[in-house]
């Protein structure tokens, strides 16, 4: 075979390869998705929002008190770490954007951003929990903070960075001093961007398990009271799947099924915000 | 004439004092995002902190010999960190050597072959299986692909390798369906999303014009790839790698199901074993002495200053690309 | 010490340049000013005299420090790091580059207009209403007043009366730029500085921009840089000649471009380079 013919025989081995490596991925995807829907589904029923966790075999429940605690932590961690998130990458991008500061807590961001979340949780447990001697839905949301800080910083700080420069000389050739300016101008013209990190931030949370196995803990009744275990999702799933009780498998894919919606959902709201500012 | 300068001057006068209150807010604010931007730096340094404080007595205890022993016994309160370390490299290797081909495929459809209608969609649906909470994998690997390999692909491995020096020690049966193999398949899964869509960023930040001149002289698309794009990119594309790896280490709840939670060290992939955080997931609230609480705290210590060397590389690498292409 | 000092200036510069303008005060004067981005210097030992309500124009090749100089009267630059200057600009009597000098009362008094619009992304009442109420308190209807008025002065009042709540981004490039003109009149400054502010447009816009300063003349001091020649010779009363930082010529617009007195000056008038 002549040079030419092999070196696109070798192109098109190569391609082909490529493709299968997209189907490939994409049917993982499908089947990923498939056995959520299909397992899930069918143990999806009213009871499950309205019924507590049961005892095993767990034949007759529902995950109440799992989601109710879920959304409970969730917001406490979001009411906590999206503020200092927000302020910090304002630093990173306007008051500080050349310090010697910004450079290195930009680092450590990206640090806390990709840190295993069981070291998270190991952190907390070792500073909250191990000091008040019970476990407590308090540390579960501040686990969750600790991973929800990273994520709104670094988005902040990029959204705001591409609000234009122009703007800011605008605001400030007109003797604006710089809070009113960032107030006024720079958030509203990042406010979109900085939503979707919020909820990109909530969609990550949403489905950790690991930061809370021995922060908040679990538990089997209702209980709205931070200051004693509570039980998530997350970790409601992880004690159901692995257990030899039918009853309770059923409600795992249930409830495994109920967080990826709700971090579907998040996800599409999130590309949707982004897009319409763009559209603009 | 007199009157205008009046009226100008106490204008002026208003102006002042104005001004002179809304710039004590700005230094009030700025002071406030600075303290944000020192509590991310504070928190960083509190959790090596914290985790040093509660490895201490198990470091005291076992010494360095803690870092080699395979040995974990709750029983004898002795623990030894080397199976967990060793499950935790061994099954981020085999996540990185299955995702990083299909991963660098599916970057390479997307930017080389793909139809531009089918771009969105697949893009979009990567960053679906992105955002998938590891959970969901650690479920689907345990009741929907574990099983599956025990039945078919592990079975035929064994029986494959069985007459070949060396890979049959690799893997070697009883086909148990959990395993290293297993727990690395299912990382390859969750890393996937990852790196194809680093990649996938990083081969667009290729010049067009550089692309064009090499289709200019009749390279075929794989020429280009190889000679042009991955070239190009290469900083970028280790960066994003050692990225999906720091992650892969760091996975929890993907590897629980399905590793095996075994502390031991196999010559065979198809045996379980465990990892650093498999460990500390299921063994942390059972831990009943301080020594083995330790222990584990220890692990997770080992496993933070793993990714944080790993993750610095892989930044100082994409920091690499930006300057190489950008300047 | 200022008026003794001031008088022996006035005398030297009397002799080294032709009267200039008799009866006209100086509203800005830039005495020995340098620049520097970092270690390059962008500007060097530039003295000039800015004529109150009179329109000056800053031309020069692409790099010779006019914007640069532009944006060093309203202390714009110190918004980044490593841009510094050394100098005087005095400005009725005061030294504005001196610390001391509060940088937000300065810009209040004198306003700029960028090259490419900015309108904030507000609506176009707020866009204006923003200013006037960063100085003063003033009631609800007497800010209406205020931002119709600024409005009619920069010729958009009667192309956005019926949408005021519209958002200031809807408008054409050309009416953003009109717009920022009245957000910077609004606040009632007494010098304008004008970067370009045309260059981003089209002919029809730009026509109206340039009626628009030869209106606000009457009232205020006006700097404009600028590309465009024959923009300068239409607007401008005197211009400023710059090349690699330096001032090479400033003069009476007709003399810079009937009969300058430099070589360079008359190389870049025809085109030679630049």
């Amino acid at each position: 075979m002549d040079l030419y013919r092999r070196r696109r025989l070798k192109s098109r081995i190569y391609m082909t390869l490529s493709v299968c490596a997209a189907i490939i991925g994409l049917i993982w995807l499908a089947m990923i998705l498939a056995a959520l829907l299909w397992n899930g589904l069918g143990g999806l029923s009213a009871s499950v929002f309205t019924q507590n966790t049961p005892p095993p075999p767990g034949d007759n429940g529902g995950l109440a008190n799992a989601i109710a605690g879920s959304v409970i932590m969730t917001s406490v961690a979001m009411l906590i770490g999206t503020p200092i998130g927000i302020l910090a990458g304002t630093y990173l991008a306007e008051y500080g954007r050349y310090t010697r500061l910004a450079t290195v807590t930009r680092f450590v961001n990206d640090i806390l951003l990709s840190a295993p979340s069981i070291v998270v949780g190991l952190f907390i447990y070792e500073i909250v929990v191990a000091r008040v001697g019970h476990f407590s839905g308090y540390a579960g949301a501040l686990a969750l903070a600790v991973l929800v800080m990273p994520i709104v910083i670094r988005t902040t700080e990029t959204m705001m960075l591409l609000v234009p420069d122009s703007l800011r000389e605008a605001a400030a050739g007109l003797g604006c001093p710089r809070w009113i300016g960032i107030g006024a101008v720079i958030y509203k013209a990042a406010r979109a961007g900085i939503l979707t990190g919020i909820l990109l931030a909530v969609a990550r949370i949403a489905g950790e398990t690991a930061p809370l196995l021995f922060t908040a803990l679990n538990n089997q009744f209702w209980s709205t009271n931070l200051n004693g275990p509570m039980a998530s999702l997350p970790a409601t799933i992880f004690q159901f799947a692995e257990s030899p009780y039918l009853g309770w498998q059923k409600l795992a894919w249930a409830g495994a099924l109920l967080i990826t919606l709700t971090v579907l959902l998040l996800n599409i709201i999130a590309r949707a915000l982004t897009s319409q500012k763009v559209g603009r | 004439m007199l009157d205008v300068t009046e009226s100008r001057l106490s204008a002026d006068f208003e102006r002042e004092r104005l001004t002179r209150n809304i710039g004590r807010t700005d230094i009030l604010f700025k002071h406030l995002t600075q303290s944000a931007a020192i509590l991310a730096l504070l928190l960083l340094g509190g959790v090596i902190v914290a985790l040093i404080e509660g490895s201490l007595p198990a470091l005291r205890t076992f010494g360095f010999a803690f870092f080699v022993t395979e040995k974990w016994s709750p029983v004898n309160d002795h623990y030894g960190a080397l199976a967990p370390i060793y499950g935790t490299l061994v099954t981020s290797i085999v996540a990185l050597l299955i995702a990083v081909p299909v991963g660098l495929g599916i970057a390479i459809f997307l930017t080389e072959l793909s139809p531009l209608v089918l771009k969105r969609p697949i893009g979009i649906a990567i960053e679906l299986l992105a955002g998938i909470p590891s959970i969901i994998y650690g479920l689907w690997g345990f009741f929907i692909l574990s099983p599956v390999l025990q039945r078919t692909l592990q079975p035929a491995l064994i029986s494959v390798t069985e007459p070949i020096p060396i890979l049959n020690q690799l893997f070697a049966g009883p086909p148990f369906g959990i395993g290293i193999l297993t727990a690395g398949l299912i990382l390859a899964i969750m890393i996937l999303p990852f790196i194809v869509s680093i990649t996938r960023d990083v081969f667009e930040t290729v010049p067009p014009m550089l692309r064009e001149s090499a289709y200019g002289i009749g390279c075929t698309t794989w020429e280009v790839v190889l000679n042009v794009v991955l070239p190009y990119t290469r900083s970028g594309v280790v960066g994003g790698v050692m990225l999906a790896l720091g992650r892969a280490l760091g996975e929890t709840m993907a590897v629980t199901f399905v590793v095996g939670n075994a502390h031991r060290i196999s010559a065979s992939i198809l045996q379980p074993g465990t990892t650093i955080s498999a460990s500390i997931a299921n063994e942390f609230t059972e831990a009943l002495t301080p020594l083995y609480t330790s222990s584990l705290i220890a692990l997770g210590l080992i496993l933070f200053i793993i990714t944080f060397i790993v993750l610095a590389a892989a930044r100082f690498m994409l920091a690499h690309l930006q300057r190489a292409s950008g300047a | 010490m200022n008026d003794v000092v001031l008088a022996d200036r006035a005398a030297a510069e009397e002799e080294s340049r032709i009267a200039l303008t008799p009866g006209r005060p100086e509203k800005i004067s830039v005495r020995d000013l340098d620049f520097h981005y970092g270690d390059f210097q962008a500007l060097k030992s530039v003295n000039l005299p800015l004529y109150e309500k009179t329109v000056t124009a800053f031309i020069g090749p692409s790099g010779c420090g006019k914007s640069t100089l532009l944006r060093v009267m309203n202390r714009i630059y110190e918004l980044y790091p490593n841009q510094r200057a050394t100098g005087e600009v005095i400005l009725d009597g005061q030294n504005i580059l001196d610390p001391s000098v509060d940088v937000n009362l300065l810009r209040s008094k004198i306003g700029m207009v960028f090259q490419r619009p900015t309108p904030f992304p507000m609506t176009i009442f707020e866009n204006i209403a923003f200013g006037i109420r960063l100085y003063e308190q003033i009631s609800v209807a007497e800010l209406r007043d205020r931002v119709e008025q600024s409005l009619q002065r920069a010729g958009l009042w009667n192309e956005v009366k019926d949408k005021l709540n519209a958002s200031g981004l809807s408008l054409s490039i050309g009416q953003q730029q009109r717009l920022c003109i009245a957000r910077g009149i609004a606040v009632k400054p007494e010098v304008i500085l004008l970067d370009e502010p045309a260059s981003a447009l089209d002919p029809i816009s730009t026509a109206k921009i340039e009626e628009l300063i030869l209106q606000l003349k009457h009232d205020y001091t006006i700097v404009i840089v600028t590309h465009n020649m024959q923009q300068a010779t239409r607007v401008s009363e005197f211009t400023n000649f710059m090349y690699l930082g330096r001032v090479i010529e400033f003069d009476r617009t007709e003399k810079i471009f009937g009969n300058p007195r430099q070589k360079r000056t008359q190389n870049y008038i025809s085109g030679q380079f630049g």
